[in-house]
C-alpha cells in the first residue's frame, strides 16, 4: 500500500541503465528521511520487462514495486501504465516513430493509460510538438516534474498543464541509483497494485513532490563594496 | 515497426581472433596501470595461495583485446557520425598466465532511440572471450553509436 510514488525510473533492464532494482531499495532504505516512497514504477525504455519479478524484494524492503514502460511516439516520449498482454500485441514497443494519438486511444481502451512525460524536453517532449501540431485528445495528465530534466525544461510545463487543465506528477527518471525518488507523486487513495494506480492517474486527486536538496546560489565572485570610487 | 535493416546479420560470427599467451609481466603491467593492490593480480607468490591457485589477470584484461575486424564488412551505416555508447562486461573463468584467449565478434543488436537531440541507432558488438579449454572468459557489449 502506498500514497508516495516515485512514477518513472529505469534499472539495469533498459539499455542506458545499470541500477539493480535491489540497489534502489536499498538506497530508499537509507534516505527515507529525505525521500519518505512507499513504492515505484519501473519504466523500462521500449520494452515491458514482463518477466521482471520483484515480489520477494517487496517483502523484503516493504515497498511497492510496480511495472510500466517509457515508449517514444511522434509527440515525445510517453510512460504505460496497465501494460497488458493486449497492449502489448497492439503495439511493438520498440518501434521510436509510434503514433501518440494511437498509444493514448488504444491503450485507455485496452486497461492502461498513456502519459507524456518530460513535456518540455526538446524533440521528445510534448510542448514542442504542440507547437507545431494539434493537440492530443485524451491526454490526462503529463510529468510535471521530472528528475532527469535539464533547467528550465521543468518550468515550461506549468503553462501546459494550466492552458489544457491536465493532471500534473512527477518521476525521478533516475538511471542511477542515487537519483531514485527524487521527484515523485502524491496521491490521495492508497495504491496496491498497477491496476489502483491505473484508476488513481485517470481520476486525478495527485499532485508532484520535489525531494531534491535546494543548494542556495553562491555568487560567481564575492561582491566588492562600492565605495563610490566611479568604477 | 523498430529500425529496419536485413537481420540477418544478427548473431553471425564475422570474426574470430586469437591472442598470443597471456604473460605474467601483461598482467602485472596491466595491474599496475589500474593501481590494482589486490595480490591475486600482483603478487605470483600470494596468489599461488589464494582461491585460484595461482596469479590471474584483473578481469577487465579482456577490454584491450582487439578484432581483427571491428565491424562486418557490409554493416550499414546508420549515420554520418558515431562514438563509442561503452561497454557491458560479464565476467566469467579467470585469465591466468599462458592462457590463448580467442574473440569471436558478432552483430548482437541494433536499435534505435530518441532523445533531446534527434534519433541515435546503436550497433551492440557481442565479443566472446574463451580459453584455449573452450571455457568462457568473458562477454564484452560494446555499444557503438551512430547519428
Amino acid at each position: 500500500m502506498a500514497r508516495i510514488l516515485d512514477l518513472h525510473l529505469h534499472s539495469e533492464a533498459s539499455d542506458d541503465s545499470r541500477a539493480p532494482v535491489e540497489a534502489y531499495l536499498k538506497w530508499l532504505t537509507r534516505k527515507r528521511d529525505e525521500r519518505p516512497l512507499e513504492g515505484l514504477v519501473l519504466t523500462e525504455h521500449r520494452q515491458f520487462n514482463k518477466a521482471g519479478d520483484y515480489r520477494d524484494l517487496e517483502d523484503k524492503y516493504g515497498l511497492l514495486i510496480l511495472k510500466a514502460s517509457e515508449v517514444e511516439t511522434d509527440y515525445g516520449h510517453m510512460l504505460v501504465y496497465g501494460v497488458n498482454d493486449d497492449i502489448i500485441s497492439r503495439f511493438d514497443f520498440k518501434n521510436v516513430r509510434l503514433s501518440a494519438q494511437e498509444v493514448i486511444t488504444e491503450v485507455a481502451r485496452l486497461g492502461g493509460i498513456a502519459m507524456p512525460c518530460h513535456p518540455g524536453r526538446p524533440t521528445i517532449g510534448l510542448i514542442e510538438h504542440y507547437q507545431k501540431k494539434p493537440p492530443l485528445e485524451g491526454v490526462v495528465g503529463v510529468e510535471a516534474l521530472n528528475g532527469g530534466s535539464k533547467k528550465g525544461e521543468n518550468e515550461r510545463v506549468a503553462g501546459l498543464v494550466q492552458a489544457y487543465g491536465y493532471h500534473a506528477f512527477g518521476g525521478s527518471d533516475s538511471h542511477l541509483v542515487s537519483f531514485v525518488g527524487l521527484c515523485a507523486t502524491e496521491f490521495d487513495r492508497d495504491i496496491k497494485t498497477i491496476e489502483d494506480l491505473v484508476d488513481a492517474l485517470r481520476a486525478g486527486g495527485y499532485r508532484p513532490l520535489d525531494f531534491r536538496v535546494q543548494r542556495p546560489q553562491t555568487p560567481l565572485a564575492p561582491e566588492v563594496p562600492n565605495h563610490g570610487c566611479g568604477i | 515497426m523498430a529500425v529496419e535493416f536485413d537481420r540477418s546479420i544478427i548473431g553471425q560470427v564475422f570474426d574470430e581472433t586469437s591472442f598470443p599467451p597471456v604473460t605474467k609481466e601483461e598482467i602485472l603491467e596491466f595491474a599496475a596501470a589500474l593501481g590494482e593492490k589486490n595480490p591475486l593480480y600482483t603478487d605470483e607468490a600470494k596468489a599461488a595461495k589464494g582461491p585460484y591457485g595461482s596469479l590471474i589477470a584483473p578481469p577487465t584484461l579482456v577490454t584491450k583485446l582487439r578484432a581483427k575486424k571491428f565491424t562486418p564488412e557490409h554493416l550499414p551505416k546508420f549515420g554520418k557520425v558515431g562514438f563509442d555508447g561503452g561497454r557491458d562486461l560479464e565476467i566469467h573463468a579467470p585469465i591466468r598466465p599462458g592462457d590463448v584467449l580467442t574473440m569471436a565478434s558478432t552483430i548482437h543488436d541494433i536499435y534505435e532511440k530518441t532523445g533531446r537531440t534527434g534519433s541515435m541507432y546503436f550497433i551492440v558488438i557481442r565479443n566472446e572471450v574463451t580459453n584455449q579449454k573452450g571455457e568462457k572468459v568473458a562477454v564484452i557489449d560494446h555499444r557503438i553509436m551512430q547519428r
